[in-house]
């Protein structure tokens, strides 16, 4: 009966029914997207380094863990002290330079030959490799996004490039350029934002690293097998606060809107409430009622929040399909736990004020 | 000193009729003695009730006339329980009303008391079966079945009960607000006004369902109506003037 009272009353004012079940879907939408967003993008960045093929990688002291924000270049014949130790099978060093003019892109500049000997080489989807000092490789994501194919001109960092070939993604970056020409564009020549390591076996990858690290003992050296794992949100500086700072908006957002909808809903039904308690309705009765309503408002935001989610999510990756959003039942869950806690809390306070809501009064109210 | 204080209790010498002159030694299921309420508007006690005597048997019938403000509805809220008695005693089954806090009240009402009301006051969201039935449930023995098929077959029901109030005539939302009340079979029924906003054919059908409830079911109903009409379907009438009963003088 309770639930056939707060059904009908859901739906004796659909308009508010409906507001208040959107408002409850973008707090959802907007928790699971930022999260999905952030991790989306961390996860899909360390599965494409990972996806490089070395087992180590050597930055300079001052580096981050995104590679992105790494500044600090070291001196590039370090490779060739690296080249010479036991169990190393190649090395490569890879020059960063962050690009954000028409989006925001991260480009290697690589040593084709050696950057074959760590990564065991592109998957050409169509040209062929870099031979020139201006050519550019694109990954087929990129291309996608950018509408870029083989022979076409494209600027980047104020230089323009020719597009060789378009290579399978997951080697690192989604742009690659010769390191001579990045370093010149960069003005930093000889140097290198990090070197990617291959060993003979994997197995040895320890043992180099002991030697990396009494060569250069200050310097941050990582194996890639757990580059994943160790590419979280409290690696990144700022990036939980953000995230956190963008779920505590959504659920104010939230909390805010079903507030002021279950307020108006007692307002509006003073008269009811006083029925109710003509009828012998209790204090918790009529608490209850107010919660469970806000409740079920909000499992069907809830719902239309995962949906929203996933739609805005095929809505992103159609127009910017380099992005990644990763939607997980864990977060939904969380997201929903979020919204429904969020949703009672708003909801008290009118609960309450119904409760206490005199009887007498109550039902001579127009 | 207030108002209130310096005016004397008004005495109830209710006539009662032939059938209840034989009940006289039974106990009243209901009964006020010496009933006070004052509301405060500000620093000033305006009382609304001064000192009711007033008493009712077992399944009597008993409409309350009297003026506008003169504390009827004041009067059947008090002894509904709904609003708190200021001063004096109110006798339900037994149970004294102004003793028991607002959650004792509550659960009292629950069980012995069904109102009816002048603008019928059914839940505008729940179709006639829906309003019937939370008081069943809010009494706490679940839905009733046979009950429910009994008590809506009386009120000729059977056909509306899937309409909402605003699809439904204003004496058919009286008749389910009857509905409501006697659904829990309740030891009193209290209506305020309930032909106040219905037309002359409809009021009758009201009374007549109101005074079969009492001679047929023995239901003990206490009214209050502005309808001189009305009174002559009710076993007794008592008059109010001021907050008090003044039984054998026309209120109007």
């Amino acid at each position: 009966m309770m639930g056939e009272l707060i059904f009908r009353n859901l739906f004796h004012r659909p308009l508010r029914t409906m507001i208040g079940v959107l408002a409850i879907a973008v707090e959802v939408a907007l928790v699971v997207l930022v999260v999905g967003l952030t991790s989306g993008i961390l996860t899909e960045t360390a599965k494409r380094v990972e996806g490089i093929g070395a087992d180590i990688m050597v930055q300079s002291p001052s580096a981050q863990m995104i590679l992105a924000f790494s500044g600090s270049p070291m001196p590039i014949k370090i490779a060739d002290r690296l080249t010479e130790m036991k169990y190393v099978q190649a090395v490569s060093p890879v020059f960063f330079q962050f690009n954000s003019g028409g989006g925001i892109d991260l480009v290697y500049g690589i040593d084709r030959d050696s950057f074959r000997g760590v990564s065991g080489g592109f998957v050409f989807l169509s040209g062929k490799d870099m031979e020139g000092p201006d050519d550019l490789l694109v990954d087929d994501l990129a291309a996608q996004a950018k509408h870029v194919k083989v022979g076409d001109t494209y600027s980047l960092l104020n230089h323009d490039w020719h597009v060789a070939g378009i290579v399978e993604h997951g080697k690192g970056a989604r742009l690659f350029v010769p390191i001579l020409t990045l370093q010149d564009l960069g003005g930093a020549h000889d140097k290198a934002s990090v070197f990617l390591v291959k060993c003979t076996r994997p197995e040895h990858t320890e043992d180099v690293m002991n030697q990396i690290q009494s060569l250069l003992p200050n310097y941050k050296i990582r194996p890639l097998k757990d580059y994943l794992s160790l590419m979280t949100s409290t690696n990144i500086p700022g990036l939980n606060a953000f995230v956190n700072a963008m779920i505590a908006l959504a659920v104010c957002i939230g909390l805010l809107v079903i507030f002021l909808t279950m307020y108006t809903t007692v307002i509006e039904r003073t008269r009811d409430i006083g029925v109710l308690k003509s009828l012998g309705a209790n204090s918790p009765f009529i608490v209850l009622a107010v919660l469970y309503e806000s409740a079920a408002l909000c499992l069907g935001g809830i719902f239309a929040g995962v949906g929203l989610s996933y739609l805005a999510r095929a809505c992103f990756l159609k127009g910017f399909p380099t992005l990644s959003i990763l939607i997980t039942p864990e977060w939904i869950l969380r997201a929903g736990i979020i919204a429904l806690v969020g949703a009672i809390l708003g909801a008290s306070y009118p609960a309450w004020m119904a409760s206490r809501k005199d009887a007498v009064e109550a039902l001579t109210f127009d | 000193m207030t108002i209130a204080a310096t005016i004397p209790s008004a005495q109830f010498a209710g006539i009662l009729p032939a059938k209840w002159q034989a009940k006289k030694n039974v106990e009243p299921i209901l009964k006020t003695e010496n009933l006070w309420k004052l509301y405060h508007a500000g620093k000033v006690e305006v009382p609304a009730l001064r000192g009711v005597n007033f008493s009712v048997q077992p399944g009597e019938s008993v409409a309350v006339m009297g003026p506008s403000g003169c504390g009827k509805s004041t009067l059947l809220y008090v002894i509904g329980g709904l609003a708190s008695a200021s001063r004096g005693t109110v006798l339900v089954d037994g149970n004294d009303l102004a003793a028991m806090s607002d959650a004792e009240r509550t659960k009292l009402r629950r069980s012995k008391i069904g109102f009816v009301f002048q603008r019928f006051n059914l839940l505008p969201a729940m179709t006639a079966k829906g309003n019937i039935a939370i008081a069943q449930y809010i009494h706490g023995d679940g839905f009733d079945p046979h009950r429910f098929e009994v008590v809506t077959k009386l009120l000729g029901l059977e056909g509306r009960l899937n309409h909402k109030p605003s699809e439904m005539s204003g004496g058919e939302q009286q008749r389910v607000a009857i509905a409501r009340a006697i659904i829990n079979e309740p030891k009193i029924l209290l209506a305020d006004e309930p032909t106040g906003n219905l037309d002359t054919k409809n009021s009758d059908v009201v009374l007549e369902m109101l005074r079969q409830l009492n001679k047929e079911l023995g239901q003990t109903i206490v009214m209050i109506t502005h309808n001189p009409e009305a009174v002559t379907y009710f076993d007794r009438v008592v008059h109010m003037r001021d907050g008090v009963i003044v039984d054998g003088i026309p209120a109007d």
